[in-house]
């Protein structure tokens, strides 16, 4: 791992007293005023912002880095509890639409510095090759403007910098892990054993969770809090992964600081730096290039409210491109009953997972596939999936006190990017006076029929590892698109490297910009593709 | 309500690890042990209404845990504590609340000539359970409003530690984690379930 270190030192600029900030490096850290103008400002530091920071600030850039919520201390902001993690959330305003809306907030919206990652469950597979041309081999989704070879180095280089936990994965481009895989708790062996018995192939990990020790980063302890921020610094987040280095390296994070909106110079067209609110007041902050790596949401929100004479329908929005082709996974959880006690909260809730229904099949009516994952529900969300069976009062309560003998499975199913379902301004207005975003929601076809395929296989494990009861909840998981990479500019709003088509200064460093989602939780695929655009900004690619 | 629910894990009592607990963590689930706070968001006549809801939700009528479930979704929506998001076709989070409250009142009077909090037990639970089998709703999506009314109740109740004891979670785990995670293994301050077989479908059937 000594190559790991040279070239992000993160996990080593951590304390090993116990403590889990490096309180001097933050103290220390570099601030730039609003007038300079700084080579670049980076709007949100999560998966994607982070590592441009990171990579950048490793280049000699003059980079600062703005983030709408709080520069966290696992120590004293993060507890070992559902209810009281409910500001790792973004939850200001928003309004869902269509169909099939998703719900926001603790499912899929981060707040703060490190971002989703911050309560990501903490699984990181790669996506297959197959996700970077699914028009032009089953005429759904669309193709990538770049291919898996791109970015199979940068998910080499991300998975020793997390650094990742796993067995030897046989699926799409069969790789191994740098740390062997954790032991299982009751959840996993429930899976591990259904899937022997229907000779489903499926694998323990890959997970972002040391297992042993790396740097001052300790071992996990195996506390099942991991969607409530990890307060061992064992599961990986940009916090611990990437902030550290960056910070050592000059670049300046910018915690509280609500970027408002993005300003383009209306004679040369180029962008200016950003508008944003701190302690109360507007302030600019100059620079040369802007990165913006809000997410799926309110990446696409900041570009519609920077709408200016230049851009009269919204900033890189010339061809009705922006908030469009914004995916979630549909994620239906299966849950089974057993005699013996399973107690799935002793573990990490990620553990093993099988992506066997990853590919189209072609006896099949439906394109594209699933994977399926051990979830660990908690009491609150594991409250929600019983209710979703129409229990309440007693019934509620009596199947609650039954926790323990439940094992719980999920699916990923890949819903198809479709040009409707899109994030527009509401006429609602936030506390700063900014339409909040309207995220519209519908289902195809095929969508349902994947999570119908992936509820039967998921009841089947259940029963073959001995289950006598079965009980689904249908959820959605995970965002990306809305501001996706193309080949040209009627087809998306950034290309291969993240630069914007309209705005030669301006990039875009988040999920917003992945055309297709896969079955693949999305975290290593954004920091590969933010890693893949700082070599492109850096000429070292 | 059959009673079962509570017992299921003798001598259990998540609130008896405490020392175990950091002090962040333990500071704020000891504080859902204390007094409530007081009411700031519900007007009288909708908290009463509220607390008759929430104690059908969570089958507190029958059987009470000393869960304050009201005050915990009153301190919520006061604080505007939301979700996160709202769905198109119904208010934010506390307009809402309020409405829906109202709406319950009104059903209550066309059926029993009283106010929601004043009816029967029984007639409040097929109030309440006429909601869940609706698609409408006093001109509201119904599944929009249960899902609101749901995810409000569960949160509350299942914060509480004596939620937790009932069901035989231990509750927070840091810096103590655990050692003997696999099926059928304890830890040594976990308790086995006394009745496991008492599977909640198998009963039904």
């Amino acid at each position: 791992m000594a190559g790991v270190r040279d070239r992000n030192e993160s996990a080593w600029l951590l304390p090993n007293d116990g403590s889990r900030t490096n309180h001097g490096l933050r103290r220390d850290m570099r601030r730039f005023a609003d007038t300079d103008e700084i080579d670049m400002v980076i709007v949100g530091c999560g998966a994607g912002g982070s590592v441009l920071a990171q990579r950048l600030a490793r280049a000699g850039w003059r980079v600062a880095a703005l983030d709408a919520g709080p520069f966290w201390d696992p120590d004293t902001d993060w507890v070992s509890d559902e209810a009281g993690s409910h500001h790792l959330y973004w939850t200001e305003p928003r309004v869902i639409a269509g169909s099939d809306p998703v719900p926001m907030g603790s499912n899929n919206s981060g707040r703060g510095v490190g971002g989703s990652m911050v309560h990501y469950a903490g699984y990181t597979p790669r996506f297959h090759p197959s996700d970077f041309t699914t028009y032009s081999a089953d005429g759904v989704g669309a193709d990538w403007p770049l291919d898996y070879a791109d970015l199979r180095p940068y998910y080499a280089a991300i998975e020793q910098e997390l650094p990742v936990a796993g067995e030897h994965w046989p699926w799409g481009d069969p790789h191994g892990y740098p740390y062997r895989p954790h032991p299982v708790g009751g959840n996993g062996e429930v899976f591990l054993r259904g899937a022997r018995k229907r000779g489903i192939t499926a694998k323990v990990g890959p997970v972002a969770i040391v297992n042993g020790r790396f740097g001052n980063r300790p071992h996990c302890i195996y506390r099942g809090f991991c969607l409530q921020g990890c307060k061992v610094n064992a599961k990986a987040s940009p916090l611990v992964t990437h902030v550290p280095d960056a910070l050592a390296r000059g670049a300046e994070i910018r915690a509280d600081a609500m970027v408002t909106q993005v300003a383009i110079d209306r004679h040369t067209g180029l962008a200016l730096g950003v508008h944003y609110m701190r302690d109360g007041r507007e302030r600019f902050q100059r620079a040369r290039m802007v990165a913006v790596a809000g997410y799926s949401i309110e990446t696409p929100r900041l570009l519609l409210n920077s709408a200016s004479s230049r851009f009269p329908d919204g900033l890189c929005n010339d061809f009705d491109q922006v908030g469009r082709y914004l995916m979630v996974q549909g994620a239906p959880q299966t849950a089974g009953r057993f005699d013996a006690e399973v107690r799935m909260y002793k573990a990490p809730p990620p553990e093993v997972s099988s992506e066997e229904f990853y590919e189209t099949d072609p006896a099949k009516d439906y394109k594209r596939g699933f994977a399926i994952q051990t979830v660990s529900p908690l009491p609150i969300t594991w409250a929600e999936h019983v209710a979703a069976q129409g229990h309440w009062g007693g019934a509620l309560r009596e199947y609650m006190s039954d926790y323990v003998h439940w094992s719980c499975l999920g699916a990923l199913c890949e819903f198809l990017a479709l040009p409707e379902n899109r994030v527009t301004l509401a006429e609602e207005k936030d506390s700063h006076g900014l339409p909040v975003a309207r995220f519209a929601y519908s289902q195809c076809d095929n969508d349902q029929a994947l999570v119908e395929a992936a509820q039967a296989v998921m009841e089947d494990i259940l029963h073959a590892a001995g289950a006598d009861e079965v009980i689904t909840i249908k959820r959605y998981a995970h965002l990306v698109g809305g501001a996706r990479m193309a080949a040209d500019e009627q087809h998306g709003v950034v290309d291969r490297d993240c630069r914007s088509f309209a705005v030669p200064n301006l990039y875009i460093t988040d999920g917003s910009v992945l055309p297709t989602q896969g079955s693949a939780n999305p975290a290593l695929t954004i920091m590969a593709v933010a890693a893949r655009a700082a070599d492109h900004l850096t000429g070292t690619d | 309500m059959t009673g079962r629910a509570t017992g299921r894990f003798p001598g259990f009592d998540v609130l008896g690890q405490r020392r175990h607990w950091d002090e962040v963590t333990a500071d704020l689930v000891t504080s859902r042990t204390g007094p409530p706070p007081r009411p700031r968001f519900f007007t009288d006549a909708e908290r009463v209404s509220a607390a008759a809801l929430l104690n059908q939700l969570t089958g507190q009528c029958d059987e009470p845990l000393g869960v304050p479930v009201m005050e915990m979704v009153d301190a919520r929506l006061a604080a505007g504590e939301t979700d996160g998001w709202r769905y198109a076709d119904l208010p934010e989070d506390g307009q809402a609340w309020r409405d829906t409250l109202g709406y319950l009142d009104m059903d209550a009077q066309a059926r029993c000539g009283t106010g929601f909090a004043d009816a029967k037990e029984r007639d409040q639970a097929a109030i309440i359970q006429a909601v869940q089998d609706s698609r409408e709703w006093h001109g509201m999506p119904a599944p929009r409003v249960w899902s609101l009314w749901t995810r409000y109740a569960c949160t509350a109740l299942y914060s509480h530690p004596y939620a937790w004891s009932e069901m035989g979670f231990p509750g927070p785990a840091y810096p103590r984690g655990y050692k003997n995670a696999g099926v059928g293994k304890l830890e040594p301050f976990e308790v086995r379930d006394a009745r496991p077989a008492e599977d909640p479908v198998g009963d039904d059937a």
